[in-house]
């Protein structure tokens, strides 16, 4: 385990991090280029400080006062909010929400009805796949259907991933606009009183699900043999449940429960079993065509926290920002690399701050990774910034 | 907004002929109508475009009929001649040329259209309401027209678009084929538009996206002109709210304007005189509860917790049938430290709790959630909230309502009532059920439900006991929409 979790050690080592460590000119760069066309100081940030104060509506005008602001205020995390027509701090009720990063959270332990190595606050290799795929998924989506491009995805510091899309069009989407994403987006539906939470209808599949599938596809197996979803009683039932067709649910049932508990031989049992019954009954085809692909969806696909999405001032725990709990840093990582990216990479307050811990120099680099990662994105925004105000510029000259 | 009632006008907006002004059946009603009417014309025109409306939000709501379906269209068009709105009925029939009947129609279409504006821009809910209303209208009158008068409502509003070329196509042919909700892709032109003007398409997975744009054939154009309508229609609310002041000089105006949308936006349920103790929560659950709210009280009592969403619909709820905001914390504040220390509790939920009576935040008097909201709420895992006729699934419901005892020839009704997706409907059937009756009343909030079961325990309505020949009993039918799409 990684340097020595002790809350009391914060505030202490905050001011060194804030001043050494968490890339200032970068941060207050990405956030003005993401308020423009107001002022950064329109931004709304927030702060926890010790014992759970909440300080809201806060601004800054540059990088110097945000500085100052965390020497003053020593915050244990930090918020990013929405960007007002005015400074937020003053006239709070007249002030209006313009504009926002479109927003996705995607938390583990929404996983927790699916995954068996861990619940709730918990997290480990195993089940970080889930968030590898998640990733994958949406940025793939992000990019190629709604044609985004300055897309920044953080670790938040414990248990799930966030993802901020920045390109104007998304930061001026209106909340209809928000949900419609969302909902796009999601594919499993449904609390506690529904087994069953994927249905696909039994029209062609649209491309973005296909393309979901996919890479569902080059993960499947693997994650069935991590979780090992059906090789206990209970988890055999809730493949059942998820079969409409009594028949073949029995007879799947009967089958299933006669083989060892490998969670991958029963999986291949099932899916052969389906088929061929498929195959004899055309009406089954009619009423289960995807099932296969709604099962798999339903175990694997992101779980979406889309009340973050749709809202267009939920406030969401800022990149660098210190987890207060486990002391790590939210750092911000390429989509592509999430596959080799390990919890244990992950640098901590603590292993930066002590020269001593065994992690120090290999956590070192990769918060230096990690802020060059975050420089990518920040430099290609600005660019594509800068073309906006020309091209806007031009169109009104025109008039 | 420029509406005179029998006052100089000064401005004349729309000139010429009637044939000039309204060259086509459906509108955009971009411009205010300048004419002179008489008060009373004023009053008739109002009300006959709220039974329009009001037949539109009854198809779909307590009917259960799918928007748009057949069987809807039918039932409006019905419901239209029966109210004799035979002038509205042809409206949503395309028509050529243009009587002057037809030309007179149209006018009274535009004038009653400013007329409910003024009327229900006054709030949000009134505004979300009306705007629902008038996109379904919207909607299904672009629907039923024919190509050439679709063109023709293209070119009088000045909307051109350019299809994509062959190869273009047939470049991406496969994808349109599988992510288009058409047959016969083949034979259509096919129009590349941004995103965010069909966000009804994108929402449902029902159309081709690639690099920020959608795909879309000329049927899904109604998609393009509702959104922009919407947009128009909210912005003009938002206009005609801030001039409400100048209008509301003339005290007839003023009254007319109000009693128009108290008689048909029905109660809101934000302030109750009642008060209910909290210690009869778990006898009134039983008997009073609609199905959504007895579940969440159960899962509360059972695991001493419920999620955000939970938290959100119970406590409104809660409120709405008089609970004090004193009680309902000492309610929460009970079951949650079963499993967690008060100050946990304090810090982390009472804030919500007073935030629910307006106490905290942006301090606004919430409304309890009314079914519509409930019945479109996201439900995710872990969530007990939402309506268990729609979030359920079948075997569960049927356990549940088992497990209530209840007679087993009511739940096969009940369940197979909620499969079809007549939610309200089987709700109703619950209702019945379980005060033993057979009213077969419309459910359309929960807190009315609530209402509803009290003034019957407490003798207030008279029933006939399960009989043949039962009284159905009229309520209100006005329902608020959840107004995305
Ligand atoms: S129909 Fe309305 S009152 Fe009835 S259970 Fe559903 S949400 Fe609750
Ligand atoms: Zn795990």
């Amino acid at each position: 385990m990684v340097g020595q979790y002790d809350e009391n050690l914060l505030p202490d080592m905050l001011p060194i991090y804030y001043t050494k460590y968490f890339p200032q000119n970068i941060f207050c760069r990405w956030l003005s280029c993401g308020s423009s066309p107001q002022p950064l100081s329109n931004r709304e940030l927030s702060f926890t400080l010790a014992d759970d104060v909440y300080l809201r509506y806060l601004s800054i005008c540059d990088q110097k006062e945000l500085q100052t602001l965390f020497q003053k205020k020593c915050p244990h995390k930090l918020d990013i909010g929405a960007v007002y027509n005015t400074k937020p701090s003053i006239a709070r009720h007249d002030s209006v929400v313009l504009a926002r990063e479109l927003v996705f959270d995607i938390d583990l332990t929404d996983y927790d009805e699916v995954r068996t190595c861990c619940k709730e606050a918990k997290v480990c290799e195993k089940c970080w796949k889930f968030m590898v795929i998640a990733c994958e998924i949406i940025d793939k989506a992000l990019k190629d259907d709604f044609g985004f491009q300055s897309i920044l995805w953080v670790f938040s510091g414990r248990r799930g991933i966030h993802c901020w899309v920045s390109d104007y069009e998304a930061r001026v989407l209106d909340s209809p606009g928000r949900g419609a994403v969302a909902d796009y987006l999601c594919l499993i539906m449904g609390g506690e009183n529904q087994s069953k939470k994927v249905n696909l209808g039994n029209d062609n599949l649209h491309t973005s699900i296909r393309r979901a599938l996919d890479v569902i596809d080059k993960y499947f197996e693997e994650i069935l043999q991590d979780q090992e979803f059906f090789a206990t009683a209970d988890g055999l039932k809730a493949l059942l449940k998820l079969i409409p067709d009594e028949t073949l649910r029995s007879q799947v049932e009967k089958k299933l429960e006669k083989l060892p508990e490998c969670s991958l031989e029963r999986w291949r049992q099932f899916t052969s079993l389906y088929d061929s019954y498929c195959r004899e009954n055309g009406f089954a085809i009619r009423k289960m065509k995807y099932l296969v692909e709604e099962i798999k969806i339903q175990y694997c696909y992101p779980r979406l926290d889309v009340n973050v999405t749709k809202g267009f001032n939920h406030l969401l725990k800022s990149p660098f920002s210190i987890h207060p709990k486990t002391g790590k840093v939210s750092i911000v990582f390429k989509p592509n690399n999430a596959r080799k990216m390990k919890l244990s990479d992950v640098p901590t307050i603590y292993s930066l701050l002590d020269d001593s811990s065994a992690y120090s120099v290999e956590h070192q680099n990769n918060m230096k990774t990690s802020v060059k990662n975050f420089q990518e994105v920040v430099f290609s925004l600005e660019k594509a910034e800068a073309m906006r105000r020309k091209n806007d510029a031009n169109i009104s000259l025109e008039f | 907004m420029d509406l005179n009632i029998k006052r100089k006008s000064t401005k004349t907006v729309i000139k010429g002929s009637l044939v000039e002004t309204y060259p086509h059946d459906l509108q955009m009603y971009k411009l205010p109508p300048t004419e002179e009417i008489s008060l009373q014309e004023f009053e008739t025109l109002a009300l006959e475009r709220l039974m329009l409306l009001r037949s539109l939000a009854t198809a779909t709501t307590l009917k259960g009929f799918r928007a748009f379906s057949d069987e809807w269209k039918e039932y409006v068009q019905n419901e239209l001649r029966n109210q004799g709105l035979k002038y509205y009925a042809k409206l949503c029939e395309y028509t050529k040329h243009g009587t002057d009947a037809d030309l007179q129609a149209r006018k009274k279409d535009h004038i009653a259209h400013f007329i409910l504006r003024l009327a229900y821009c006054r709030n949000e809910e009134l505004r979300r309401w009306f705007v629902a209303r008038e996109l379904e209208l919207f909607k299904m009158r672009f629907m039923t027209m024919n190509s050439e008068a679709v063109d023709a409502f293209f070119r009088l509003n000045n909307l051109s678009y350019t299809n994509i070329s062959d190869e273009e196509k047939s470049g991406i042919i496969s994808f349109l084929r599988e992510s288009t909700a058409h047959q016969n892709i083949e034979n259509m032109k096919f129009y590349k538009v941004k995103f965010y003007e069909v966000l009804d398409l994108v929402k449902f997975r029902k159309v081709f996206l690639s690099g920020g744009y959608a795909y879309i054939p000329h049927k899904d154009f109604v998609s393009v002109l509702s959104a922009q309508f919407r947009k128009h229609l909210r912005h003009s609310l938002a206009v005609a709210c801030h001039h409400l002041g100048e209008i509301e000089q003339d005290e007839r105006l003023v009254c007319l304007l109000k009693g128009l949308h108290q008689s048909y936006t029905g109660a809101d349920y934000a302030d109750t005189k009642a008060v209910v103790p909290i210690e009869s929560l778990d006898s009134l659950s039983v008997k009073s509860y609609p199905l959504c709210m007895r579940q969440l009280h159960e899962q509360l009592r059972l695991s001493h917790h419920l999620k955000h969403g939970g938290r959100l619909q119970y406590g409104l709820f809660l409120k709405g049938i008089g609970v004090t905001l004193e009680d309902s914390l000492r309610f929460w504040r009970e079951e949650f430290t079963k499993i967690m220390d008060l100050d946990n509790f304090e810090k982390q939920y009472s804030y919500y709790i007073r935030y629910n009576y307006g106490k905290e935040g942006s301090k606004r008097n919430y409304s309890p959630l009314s079914c519509l909201k409930i019945v479109n709420e996201t439900v995710g895992p872990g969530d007990c909230h939402g309506c268990p006729y729609r979030h359920c699934d079948v075997s569960n419901l049927k356990n549940k309502l088992q497990g209530y005892g209840m007679d087993p020839q009511a739940i096969s009704d009940i369940v197979d009532t909620a499969k079809k997706g007549h939610f309200q409907v089987a709700c109703s059937k619950y209702f019945d059920s379980v005060n033993n009756v057979d009213l077969g009343l419309g459910i359309n909030h929960p807190n009315q439900y609530f209402e509803e079961s009290q003034k019957l325990l407490k003798g207030e309505i008279k029933v006939i006991k399960k009989e043949k020949g039962n009284i159905k009993k009229e309520t209100i039918e006005d329902l608020e929409f959840d107004e995305d799409f």
